[in-house]
C-alpha cells in the first residue's frame, strides 16, 4: 500500500516517462542483477556436479553434499584443511581489520578536527591517489617491498637485525601488510564522516574540564565515530574475506585464503556447485560478520557503507 | 483578467495531524490578500493547496468558479513565489524569467523581449544576462517577481517572500510590492508572520492559529475590533486583563479582576455573557494613561521604564502580580509618579475589549 | 606546554609514517621500472634503463586486455550510470520506511564479495542460457556480456551513492517552481533536474569507468575465456614478476596525477568564478594569469612534459652499462666458483673432523629462523653455501623463480 503511493508520488513528481525509466531501471537491477543470481548461485549450490547433459535428468536432484564435503571431506572425519582455512581467513580478516582501526582513526580524527583546511585537503588527495591504483599492482608493490632482495630485507640486514634474507611471503607477512594497506581508504572516510559532525566546541569543553587526551577520545570523540567505526570494519572486513588478488600474489605457497579455495573449485577443479557452495559459506560469513558488528556498535544497516 | 478565489470549508490533513481546519473565505478578484499566523498555523499549506501541490482532504478550491479538483500546479492560474525564491541556479536573469515561455513553447526571440519587457517593469534593466548569483537580495526578490508574472497569471501567492532580506530592504519592499500589486491589477495573496507586512501591504488579512481561521477583516478592523483573544494578543501589542464577569448592560460590561479591580468594558463582536464568566479584558498601552474621572483606574508600581524619544513605555505591577505596558507619547511633561514609584493608571471604559477566555498568541 | 609539544612531535610523526607506508611501495615499485636488473628491486642498483617500458609496449596480451578493459569499461558506464541515477531517485522520493529497505538491498552488492557478484553472475546466465538450449559459444557464457553484468551489479551501487549526495543538495523547490510555471513533470526533471544533477553524472562515469577498469575479483569469474587488462596484470604477476609490471603501474601513477592535477586546476578555477567579485576578476581580468590558471594550460604543460620523458627515455640507451654489469656479475661469479673449489678442497683436507656449525641446511631457508641466525655479528651475508653454483646469478635464492609461487593446493 504504502509503496504503491510512493510509486505514485514519482510519477506524480517527473512524469510517466521519468516514472517507468525510475521503476524498470531499478526493478531490472534489482531482479536480474541483484537477486536472481543470487538464488541462481544457492540453488545451484544445492546440486550435485553433473556434466550439461545430466543437467534436468533424473540424477539432477538437491543434495547438501557440497556443503557436507566443506565439513566433512570425502572420507567422513573432518574436512580439517578447509575448515582451517576458512577459520585462519576470518581470524586474519579481523586482525587485519582491528589493525586498519588503529591504524585509521588518528588520521581521521586529524582529518576532521586536527590539521588546517589547506593541510586536510592536501591529505584527502594523498589518500585517494594511491587507491586510484589496481588493486593488483599494489599487491604487486608489497612483493617487490618484501621481497628477499627487497627493500625490507636489505634495511633489515643492512642494520643487521637479521642476517639472512627472511621469507616474509612464506611467513604470511607480506599478505597482511598488503591487506591493511589495500582497504586503509574505507576505514578512514567512514570515521572521517562521523566524527566530522561532531562540534568542535565539545572537545575544547572537555579539554577545558580538564579531561586528559584519552579521556576525550573515549567520552567524546569516540561514541561520536562509532557508526563510522562499525561502517568501516564492516567493509574492510568484508572486502578482507573476499579478496583474492593480494592472496593470490602475497600469500605464502603453503597458506590458502579462503577465496583461493573457491577459485580452485571452479578454475582447477570445474566444479560449480561445490565452488557456489563454498561461495555461499563465505557469504553466510560476511553476513554473520555485519550482523555482530551491528550488535555490537548497535548501528543500523541504513547507517553502513556510508 | 482577475478572478475569485473560494475556499469552500477546505480541511487538510497530515495522517493524523489536521494542518488546515475548515477555512472557509472568498477573495475577491484583484484584492491583496494577506495570511497572518505564527509559523506552524496552516498558512503555507493553505497557500500550497490553492496553488495546487497539496489536495484539500476534504471540501473544495474554486478559481474564478472552476473547482480545481485534480488540476496540477502546471494548469493553474496561479503564480507562486516562493519563500527562497526558488530561482534557478543554472540559468541567467533573462532564461529565468523567460522559463514559463519556454515550456509552452514560445520562439527565442519572443521569449527574450519578454524578458526584457519584464526586467523593465521591476526596475532592473540591463541584467539580463547576469547570472542570478550575481543579484543582490532585493534584486533577485524582483526578478522572481518577474518570472511570477511572466506566465500573466491571475493570481499570484506569496510564500513569505520577504522574509530573508534586511529589514530597510523588507520595508522598502513592501511599498513596491503593493505597488507593482496596482499596477497589475492582479490578486495576490500574502503569506506572513509579520503583522507589519500584513497590516500596511493589505486589504484584507486573514489571522490563522493552529489551522483554524481566527477572523478575516480589514486591518484596521483587526486592530481596533479583533474577535479572539488570540487575535487580540497576536496583532498589535496589547494587555490582557483577567477578570471574572459581575454584570452586563447592553454591550457594556462590569467586572473584578485580582486585587479588588474593578474594570468596565466593551463586549466585542455583540457577544453576550452572564455574571461569573471568564474573560479578558484586553487594552493596548498607547490607550492607557495616567487615570482621568471616569476611568476604569488601576493602582500600580513602575518596575520598568523605556524611553524611545516620542514615545516613553512604562513597565508596571499591580499589588496582584498584575504586569501591563503603558505607552505614553512624549509631550515634555514627566508621567505623576509618585516617590516610591507608585502611579495611579486608567483607561476609558470604551478602549477596554472584553473577549472569552482564550489562548494567547505567545511573544 | 611541554606535554602538547611531544604530543605535536608524535602526531607528526605518525602521519609521516603513515603517509610513508602508503606512498613508501608505491615509490619503490616505481624506482624499479627503471632500475635494468630482471628482478625489480632498489638496491643494488644497476644501470638506469627505459626497456622494460619498451618490453611493456611489446606486450600483446596485455595490449588486447586493456582493449577488452575499455570496451568492458564503456559497457559499464552506460548501464551503471543510469542505474544509479534512477535507484538514487527511487530513494529520493519514496517514504521512510520503504526507503531503509530499499537502501539495505542497493547497498547489499557492495558488501557483497566481489568473486560472489562474478560467481552468482555466472552460474545465473549460464543456467539460464543451457536451460534455454543455447551452447557455450552463446551470449550466455560470454566473458564481455557476464563481466559487464557482473561489474554493473555493484558498480550501480556506488553510481548511486554519488547521485544521492549530489541530490540532497538539491532544493526540491526548484522542481514545485518549474511546475507552477506551468512545466510538465518531465519538463521539470529535463530542464531543472538533470542539469543539476550534470557533474555527478561526468563523476560518476568516470568512478564507474576506474572501478571497472581495475576490478580483479569479480572479472576473473565473469570473465571466462576471455581476458581484461586487470585479469591479464594478475597472471603476469602469477607467473613471475619482472620490472615491465612496474613500469605499468609508472603509466598508471603518471596518468593519476596527470587527471588530479588537472582535475585540481579547474576545481580551484571553477571554486575562484564560482565566489565571483575580486577572486574571479583577478583570474578573468589579467590574460596572463587567466592563461596560466586555466586547466587547459595545465594539461598541456603536463602534456609536454610526459612527451618530453618519453622521448628521452626513449634515446636512452643503457646497453653499455647493462653489458658491464653483466660482466661485474661474470667475474664475481668466477671468483665464487674459484673460492668454492678452494674450499671444497680445504673440506676435503679436513674430512676427518665434523662440519662445522654452519653446516649446510637441509632446505634453502633453514638457517633463516633459528636464533643464531638473527643478529649475528657477521653482517655481511657469505654466498649460502648450499648455493648451486649453476645459478649464482640470482645471489637472493630461489624464492620468486616461478615455480615456487604460491601454487594452489590441490584440495581433492
Amino acid at each position: 500500500m504504502g509503496a504503491l503511493a510512493d510509486f505514485r508520488q514519482i510519477f506524480a513528481r517527473h512524469g510517466a516517462a521519468v516514472g517507468l525509466f525510475i521503476a524498470g531501471t531499478v526493478a531490472l537491477w534489482v531482479f536480474v542483477l541483484i537477486v536472481l543470481p543470487q538464488i541462481a548461485m544457492v540453488l545451484i549450490s544445492f546440486s550435485h556436479n553433473l556434466p550439461p547433459s545430466e543437467q534436468g535428468g533424473p540424477n539432477d536432484v538437491y543434495t547438501l553434499s557440497q556443503y557436507g564435503y566443506f565439513i566433512f571431506g570425502n572420507d567422513g572425519g573432518f574436512n580439517t584443511l578447509h575448515l582451517t582455512i576458512l577459520a585462519k581467513t576470518v581470524l586474519a580478516s579481523v586482525v587485519v581489520t582491528v589493525f586498519d582501526l588503529i591504524l585509521c582513526y588518528p588520521i581521521a580524527y586529524l582529518l576532521a578536527h586536527g590539521a588546517r583546511q589547506s593541510m586536510a585537503r592536501l591529505m584527502v588527495i594523498g589518500l585517494i591517489v594511491p587507491y586510484w591504483i589496481n588493486e593488483v599492482l599494489r599487491a604487486f608493490a608489497f612483493r617487490i617491498l618484501f621481497g628477499s632482495t627487497g627493500l625490507v630485507n636489505g634495511v633489515g640486514m643492512t642494520l643487521g637485525l637479521w642476517s639472512e634474507p627472511i621469507d616474509f611471503i612464506r611467513e604470511d607477512v607480506a599478505l597482511y601488510a598488503g591487506l591493511t594497506y589495500a582497504y586503509i581508504l574505507l576505514m578512514i572516510f567512514p570515521i572521517y564522516n562521523a566524527i566530522e559532525a561532531l562540534d568542535r566546541n565539545q572537545i575544547e569543553a572537555a579539554r577545558d574540564m580538564g579531561a586528559p587526551w584519552w579521556r576525550i577520545h573515549w567520552r567524546v570523540v569516540i561514541p561520536m565515530a562509532k557508526p563510522g567505526i562499525a561502517s568501516g570494519c564492516t567493509m574492510v572486513f568484508m572486502l578482507t574475506t573476499g579478496a583474492l588478488a593480494a592472496p593470490q600474489i602475497l600469500g605464502g605457497p603453503s597458506n590458502l585464503w579462503f577465496t583461493q579455495l573457491v577459485y580452485q573449485w571452479f578454475n582447477d577443479a570445474s566444479n560449480w556447485p561445490r565452488g557456489s557452495a563454498y561461495a555461499v559459506i563465505l557469504v553466510v560469513v560476511c553476513i554473520l560478520f555485519t550482523l555482530l558488528m551491528m550488535r555490537v556498535f548497535k548501528v543500523r544497516i541504513g547507517e553502513i557503507g556510508r | 483578467m482577475t478572478k475569485t478565489i473560494t475556499l469552500d470549508h477546505v480541511s487538510i490533513r497530515f495522517g493524523q495531524y489536521l494542518a488546515v481546519d475548515d477555512a472557509h473565505l472568498e477573495i475577491a478578484g484583484g484584492e491583496f490578500f494577506s495570511f497572518l499566523g505564527p509559523s506552524g498555523c496552516g498558512k503555507t499549506t493553505l497557500l500550497r493547496c490553492v496553488s495546487g501541490f497539496i489536495q484539500p482532504t476534504e471540501g473544495r478550491v474554486l478559481i474564478g468558479g472552476d473547482d480545481m479538483k485534480g488540476v496540477g500546479p502546471n494548469k493553474r492560474p496561479t503564480a507562486l513565489i516562493f519563500q527562497n525564491l526558488a530561482l534557478f541556479p543554472l540559468m541567467s536573469v533573462a532564461e529565468n524569467i523567460a522559463f514559463p515561455l519556454e515550456v509552452r513553447g514560445i520562439s527565442k526571440a519572443k521569449r527574450r523581449k519578454r524578458a526584457e519587457e519584464l526586467l523593465e517593469l521591476i526596475a532592473l534593466p540591463g541584467t539580463a544576462d547576469k547570472k542570478v548569483t550575481e543579484l543582490s537580495g532585493g534584486q533577485r526578490q524582483r526578478v522572481a517577481i518577474a518570472r511570477a508574472l511572466a506566465v500573466e497569471p491571475d493570481i499570484l501567492l506569496l510564500d513569505e517572500p520577504l522574509s530573508a532580506l534586511d529589514l530597510k530592504l523588507r520595508q522598502h519592499m513592501r511599498t513596491e510590492l503593493r505597488e507593482i500589486q496596482k499596477r497589475v491589477g492582479l490578486t495576490f495573496i500574502y503569506i506572513t508572520h509579520d503583522q507589519g507586512e500584513a497590516l500596511t501591504m493589505s486589504d484584507r488579512v486573514a489571522v490563522m492559529s493552529k489551522g483554524v481561521i481566527e477572523q478575516v477583516a480589514d486591518p484596521v478592523t483587526l486592530y481596533d475590533r479583533p474577535k479572539t483573544s488570540f487575535v487580540a494578543s497576536f496583532v498589535g501589542e496589547t494587555n490582557a486583563i483577567p477578570v471574572s464577569v459581575t454584570a452586563r448592560a447592553g454591550d457594556r460590561v462590569s467586572a473584578e479582576g485580582a486585587g479588588g479591580l474593578s474594570l468596565h468594558g466593551v463586549a466585542a463582536g455583540g457577544r453576550q455573557y452572564k455574571a461569573g464568566d471568564a474573560c479578558l479584558v484586553f487594552v493596548r498601552p498607547e490607550q492607557m494613561r495616567p487615570a482621568r474621572p471616569g476611568d476604569n483606574e488601576i493602582a500600580a508600581k513602575v518596575v520598568g521604564d523605556e524611553f524611545e524619544g516620542n514615545l516613553r513605555h512604562l513597565m508596571l505591577e499591580t499589588s496582584a502580580g498584575l504586569r501591563l505596558r503603558m505607552s505614553l507619547v512624549n509631550d515634555g511633561s514627566p508621567p505623576p509618579i509618585g516617590p516610591d514609584g507608585s502611579i495611579l493608571v486608567g483607561f476609558p471604559a470604551e478602549n477596554g475589549l472584553v473577549l472569552p477566555d482564550g489562548p494567547l498568541a505567545k511573544g | 606546554m611541554s606535554s602538547s609539544a611531544a604530543g605535536r612531535l608524535g602526531t607528526i610523526a605518525f602521519c609521516l609514517l603513515f603517509f610513508g607506508f602508503l606512498f613508501g611501495p608505491l615509490v619503490i615499485m616505481v624506482l624499479t621500472a627503471f632500475n635494468s636488473s630482471p628482478f625489480p628491486r632498489v638496491v643494488p642498483w644497476d644501470c638506469f634503463t627505459t626497456d622494460w617500458f619498451g618490453k611493456l609496449a611489446g606486450d600483446a596480451k596485455l595490449l588486447t586486455g586493456l582493449g577488452n578493459s575499455l570496451f568492458i569499461g564503456a559497457g559499464v558506464v552506460l548501464l551503471a550510470t543510469p542505474i544509479g541515477l534512477a535507484a538514487a531517485l527511487a530513494l529520493s522520493e519514496v517514504g521512510p520506511r520503504l526507503r531503509g529497505a530499499l537502501y539495505t538491498i542497493f547497498i547489499s552488492p557492495i558488501l557483497m564479495p566481489g568473486i560472489v557478484i562474478g560467481i552468482s553472475t555466472l552460474m545465473f546466465w549460464g543456467r539460464l542460457g543451457s536451460g534455454l538450449g543455447f551452447g557455450f559459444d552463446s551470449v550466455f557464457f560470454n566473458g564481455f556480456f557476464l563481466t559487464i553484468l557482473g561489474q554493473v551489479c555493484f558498480i550501480s551501487a556506488y553510481s548511486m551513492l554519488i547521485f544521492i549526495a549530489r541530490l540532497q543538495r538539491f532544493d526540491h523547490t526548484l522542481t514545485e517552481a518549474a511546475l507552477d510555471m506551468g512545466a510538465t513533470p518531465a519538463q521539470a526533471f529535463r530542464k531543472i533536474l538533470l542539469p543539476f544533477l550534470r557533474p555527478a553524472i561526468f563523476s560518476s562515469a568516470v568512478l564507474a569507468f576506474l572501478a571497472s577498469l581495475e576490478n580483479y575479483n569479480t572479472t576473473v569469474f565473469s570473465i571466462v575465456a576471455e581476458s581484461t587488462f586487470t585479469t591479464e596484470l594478475a597472471s603476469k604477476v602469477r607467473l613471475g614478476i619482472d620490472p615491465s609490471i612496474s613500469a605499468v603501474a609508472v603509466v598508471i601513477i603518471a596518468l593519476t596525477l596527470f587527471g588530479a592535477i588537472v582535475h585540481e586546476a579547474w576545481q580551484r578555477r571553477a571554486a575562484a568564478l564560482a565566489q565571483g567579485g575580486a577572486t574571479a576578476a583577478r583570474i578573468l581580468n589579467n590574460p596572463v594569469n587567466a592563461f596560466i590558471r586555466h586547466p587547459a594550460t595545465v594539461a598541456a604543460i603536463l602534456v609536454a612534459v610526459i612527451g618530453g620523458a618519453i622521448y628521452l627515455g626513449s634515446r636512452h640507451n643503457s646497453d653499455v652499462c647493462v653489458q658491464s654489469i653483466l660482466d661485474a656479475k661474470r667475474a664475481e661469479q668466477e671468483r665464487l666458483q674459484q673460492e668454492m673449489r678452494e674450499r671444497m678442497q680445504q673440506q676435503r683436507q679436513d674430512a676427518p673432523t665434523a662440519p662445522g656449525g654452519s653446516a649446510a641446511p637441509s632446505t634453502p631457508f633453514g638457517g633463516v629462523f633459528a636464533p643464531g641466525g638473527l643478529g649475528g655479528g657477521d653482517a655481511a651475508p657469505a654466498p649460502a653455501p648450499a648455493a648451486p653454483p649453476s645459478a649464482p646469478s640470482t645471489p637472493f635464492g630461489g624464492v620468486f623463480t616461478p615455480d615456487s609461487l604460491p601454487k594452489p593446493v590441490d584440495a581433492e
